[in-house]
């Protein structure tokens, strides 16, 4: 494990920024073999009760066993990363991207994957560095409009009332009907709003004209789950960023990540291969066959995942 | 002799960023073979890690779920999977040991399964 110190080495001053040295947890997976990379992807998770687990736990290996780098990290205030009592407006999340890249000596072009907060923070650093962006793909997300900022504020609202003023029976009932880990989850996402100033800070984010918006670039791939809100986001995506794919899942609420995992990885597998046809790179399709091959003699009970979710569909 | 490794890299330990912490390419000479004793060891590192949540005399067997009886989060088992590369060296794969497994599978999933596997990576590479 590696902690990322998030304050530059370069003596920037980032004292009146909170961006300021936050420690954040970092996980990469390289392909194996110790073969060299074909891009590197940058996994970012959503906002309270997500982590870095969500990606290691799903789609990570996979992405790593396709022939990528994989990025992970723990964004501020989650996981194993520090937990500032201020600092949680959205362009804080966004540099503290900026800088972990840095720092990692990351130079893109790079690919970004997120997981709503994670898809939007993706989205703003696009915005800020069109450049050092191969492509975004997200689930469940979308760039930070007056909309995002009414309908992130209302659930923080209501996080609030639920999680903290009525910790106790909330989750209780949690437990109770999603079971002792999302009540772990839920637990933290309590003590997160607790105790930092979080609920305030999002909802004092700076938003994005869709002038803004089109200052991204690169290609962009959107999933959605088709019974989730945000699935109206479709059209707006479409229209504002010409070209941009959208896939919605039928049967899928805003869980797609973790409900579906099999899909997102086809998904981002295929999407990342593509972009990385378009430049030039060859990758591996041969290596992803062998490690498909290798878990079958290994596990004895290959796509478990895939059988699943062929039957649900 | 067997050494119980109490010394699993706990969250706060910084590594170089560019240079994420070597583990070694085999296994330690003295990495046990044997299902209880993976278990001694890995009950350190799972004690190391409830110790920061003031958790501490649990008792783990081998059918210790890690999220229903611990109280783990899945973030705690990045973490472990860390503790268990740099104490067995890079043939336990926590991650391709998970691949293979739905979310709900590695909620459900007991100390004794993890047990089983890095006892079976361990005495594959002893083969070679």
């Amino acid at each position: 494990m590696a902690m990322i110190d998030t304050d530059h080495a370069t003596g920037h001053d980032g004292a009146h920024t909170g961006a300021d040295g936050v420690r954040l947890h970092v996980q990469r997976l390289s392909p194996p073999g110790g073969r060299p990379p074909t891009a590197t992807a940058v996994l970012i998770h959503g906002l309270l009760t997500d982590s870095l687990a969500s990606w290691y736990f799903t789609v990570a290996p996979d992405l790593a066993a396709a022939g990528l780098e994989v990025v992970m990290y723990d964004q501020r205030g989650h996981g194993r990363s520090e937990r500032p009592g201020s600092g949680y407006r959205l362009d804080t999340f966004v540099t503290d991207l900026e800088r972990l890249l840095d720092r990692l000596h990351i130079t893109g072009p790079v690919h970004l994957v997120g997981n709503c907060f994670g898809g939007t923070v993706a989205f703003g650093y696009a915005m800020r560095h069109p450049q050092q962006v191969a492509g975004v793909a997200v689930i469940e997300a979308k760039p930070a409009t007056e909309g995002w900022l009414t309908e992130i504020s209302g659930i923080l609202r209501r996080v609030e009332e639920e999680l903290v003023v009525h910790e106790a029976e909330s989750l209780a009932w949690v437990s109770a009907h999603r079971g002792a880990h999302t009540a772990r989850l839920a637990k933290s996402a309590a003590r997160l709003v607790r105790t930092t100033t979080i609920a305030e800070d999002v909802p004092a984010s700076r938003v994005v004209s869709e002038e803004q918006v089109r200052a991204v670039r690169c290609p962009v791939l959107a999933v959605y789950g088709a019974d989730s809100e945000l699935a109206g986001q479709r059209r707006w995506l479409e229209s504002v960023l010409p070209g941009t794919r959208t896939v919605v899942l039928p049967g899928q609420g805003h869980s797609v990540l973790a409900e579906a995992p099999t899909r997102v990885r086809e998904l981002l597998l295929s999407w990342i291969h593509e972009r990385e046809h378009e430049s030039g790179h060859k990758c591996d399709h041969e290596a992803e066959h062998e490690r498909e091959r290798r878990r079958r003699a290994v596990t004895g009970a290959p796509a478990v995942g895939a059988a699943r979710e062929a039957g649900a569909r | 002799m067997t050494t119980v490794n109490q010394t699993a890299p706990s969250p706060a330990v910084e590594a170089p960023a560019e240079a994420p912490a070597e583990a070694p390419a085999h296994a330690p000479a003295e990495a046990p073979l044997s299902a209880p004793a993976v278990l001694a060891e890995i009950s350190g590192m799972l004690r190391t890690m409830l110790d920061e949540y003031g958790l501490d005399d649990i008792e783990v067997t081998m059918e210790t779920r890690f999220t229903e009886d611990l109280e783990l989060e899945s973030i705690d088992l990045v973490t472990l999977a860390g503790s268990l590369e740099a104490r067995y060296g890079r043939q336990v794969n926590f991650a391709e040991f998970v691949a293979g497994l739905e979310l709900d599978e590695i909620i459900d999933l007991t100390v004794g399964q993890l047990v089983e596997y890095v006892v079976r990576c361990l005495r594959a590479a002893r083969g070679r």
